[in-house]
C-alpha cells in the first residue's frame, strides 16, 4: 500500500539528511574546493518526472524505499500534455519561422537553461540577460539544428553552456564567481530540502539516486568533472588550478565520467 | 585509437574537456568508426543533459520572455 504523502516526504527528507550528514567525503570535498555541484543536484520537474514510467513490477521494494511516484527515462524531455508538440516539432516550427514555437520551447526549458547559466555565472541579472540572448540565438541558429545529431534539449544545453562560459571568461569574473559560489554553498547547501514542495520532493527521488551514483566517485573526480563542465576548464587549466599532474586530471575525468555514465545506465535498468 | 579509447575521449569531448591536440585525433577516430562513433557520442550527450537537468530549475522574470518575443517579432518584420 502506498505510504501517505507526508510519510513519503519524511522518508525522502530523512534520506537526504542521511546522505548529507553521513557523507563526510562529500563534505570534505565541499570544504576543500567550494564546489557544490554534487551537494545541490536537484532533479526536479523534468528529471523528476523521468524514470519510473518505464518500470514494470518486480522492483516494488526499491520503489517503496525511495517513494518515486512517476518518472521517465533519465534525461528525457518533460512530461507533455496530450497533443502538445514534441521538442522536435517545436524546433521544426522555429526553423520555419514560427514565433509561437519558440514561445512554447521557452516555457518548457527556460528554467533548466537559466539554472545552468546561473550555475556558471552566479549572477541573477546577468543570467536573465544571457537567457534572453540564448533563446534569441536558438531562434537565429535553429537552421543549424539537425535531429540526426541529437535531441533539441542537448543542442540547447550545449549552446547555453558555451554562452555562459564565454560570458564568464569575458568578464574575467572567475574570482568573484568563486567567492559567491563559496558563500552560497556555506549558506544554504541543502536549502532545497527544507523549502521543497511536495511535488519537488517526489521528483527528488531520482535526484537522490543520481546523487548516490555521483557521490560514489572519489572527491577528486567529482571536482575535476565540476571544473570541466560548469567552469569550462580544459584539462590543463584544471591541472593548474588543482596543482595536479595533467595525466592525473585526465584519468580522473575519464574514470569519473565513465562511472557516472555507467551508473546512469544501471539506474535506467533498475527503474 | 581503439574503440574503448574513443569512448573515453567521447565523454570528455561532450563536456568540452579535450585539449586541442586531442580533438584532432578524436575527429580522425570519429571518422574511422563512422556511425558507431556517432551513436556513442549521441549517448554521451545524454550524460551532458543529465548534468544540466540535475540543477533545480530557476525562475526567470516574465519581462525576459516579453523582451525576447518582441525581439523575435521585430526581427521577423525586418
Amino acid at each position: 500500500m502506498a505510504a501517505p504523502a507526508k510519510l513519503k516526504i519524511w522518508r525522502v527528507v530523512r534520506s537526504e539528511n542521511r546522505w548529507t550528514n553521513s557523507a563526510a567525503q562529500i563534505k570534505t570535498l565541499n570544504c576543500i574546493s567550494g564546489i557544490d555541484l554534487f551537494l545541490t543536484l536537484d532533479f526536479r520537474s523534468h528529471m523528476a518526472r523521468s524514470k519510473l514510467s518505464s518500470s514494470t513490477g518486480g522492483s516494488r521494494k526499491k520503489r517503496a524505499r525511495v517513494a518515486k511516484p512517476r518518472a521517465r527515462p533519465l534525461t528525457t524531455a518533460p512530461t507533455l500534455e496530450p497533443g502538445a508538440p514534441t521538442d522536435f516539432e517545436l524546433m521544426k516550427g522555429i526553423q520555419a519561422g514560427d514565433a509561437d514555437a519558440l514561445s512554447q520551447l521557452y516555457d518548457r526549458y527556460n528554467g533548466i537553461l537559466k539554472a545552468l547559466i546561473l550555475r556558471v555565472i552566479h549572477n541573477e541579472a546577468e543570467a536573465d540577460d544571457l537567457l534572453q540572448e540564448i533563446f534569441m540565438e536558438i531562434w537565429n541558429q535553429a537552421k543549424n539544428f539537425s535531429p540526426q545529431k541529437g535531441k533539441p534539449l542537448g543542442w540547447m544545453v550545449t549552446l547555453a553552456r558555451r554562452r555562459a562560459i564565454d560570458g564568464l571568461r569575458k568578464k574575467q569574473a572567475y574570482a568573484r564567481a568563486e567567492e559567491r559560489l563559496q558563500n552560497e554553498t556555506e549558506q544554504q547547501p541543502d536549502a532545497w530540502v527544507h523549502n521543497a514542495t511536495e511535488d519537488e520532493i517526489m521528483l527528488s527521488d531520482t535526484r537522490v539516486l543520481i546523487r548516490k551514483v555521483i557521490s560514489s566517485l572519489p572527491p577528486a573526480q567529482q571536482q575535476a568533472i565540476d571544473l570541466a563542465f560548469f567552469r569550462g576548464m580544459s584539462q590543463r587549466e584544471i591541472a593548474a588550478k588543482t596543482n595536479t599532474p595533467l595525466g592525473t586530471v585526465k584519468t580522473r575525468l575519464e574514470l569519473g565520467l565513465k562511472k557516472i555514465y555507467d551508473g546512469l545506465k544501471d539506474l535506467r535498468d533498475e527503474l | 585509437m581503439n574503440f574503448e579509447q574513443f569512448q573515453n575521449q567521447s565523454r570528455l569531448y561532450v563536456i568540452g574537456a579535450l585539449e586541442p591536440e586531442e580533438v584532432e585525433e578524436f575527429e580522425k577516430a570519429r571518422q574511422k568508426f563512422g556511425k558507431k562513433a556517432e551513436d556513442f557520442i549521441a549517448k554521451c550527450y545524454a550524460l551532458h543533459e543529465a548534468f544540466a537537468l540535475s540543477l533545480r530549475p530557476a525562475k526567470s522574470s516574465d519581462a525576459i520572455k516579453e523582451r525576447l518575443m518582441a525581439m523575435v517579432k521585430a526581427k521577423k518584420e525586418t
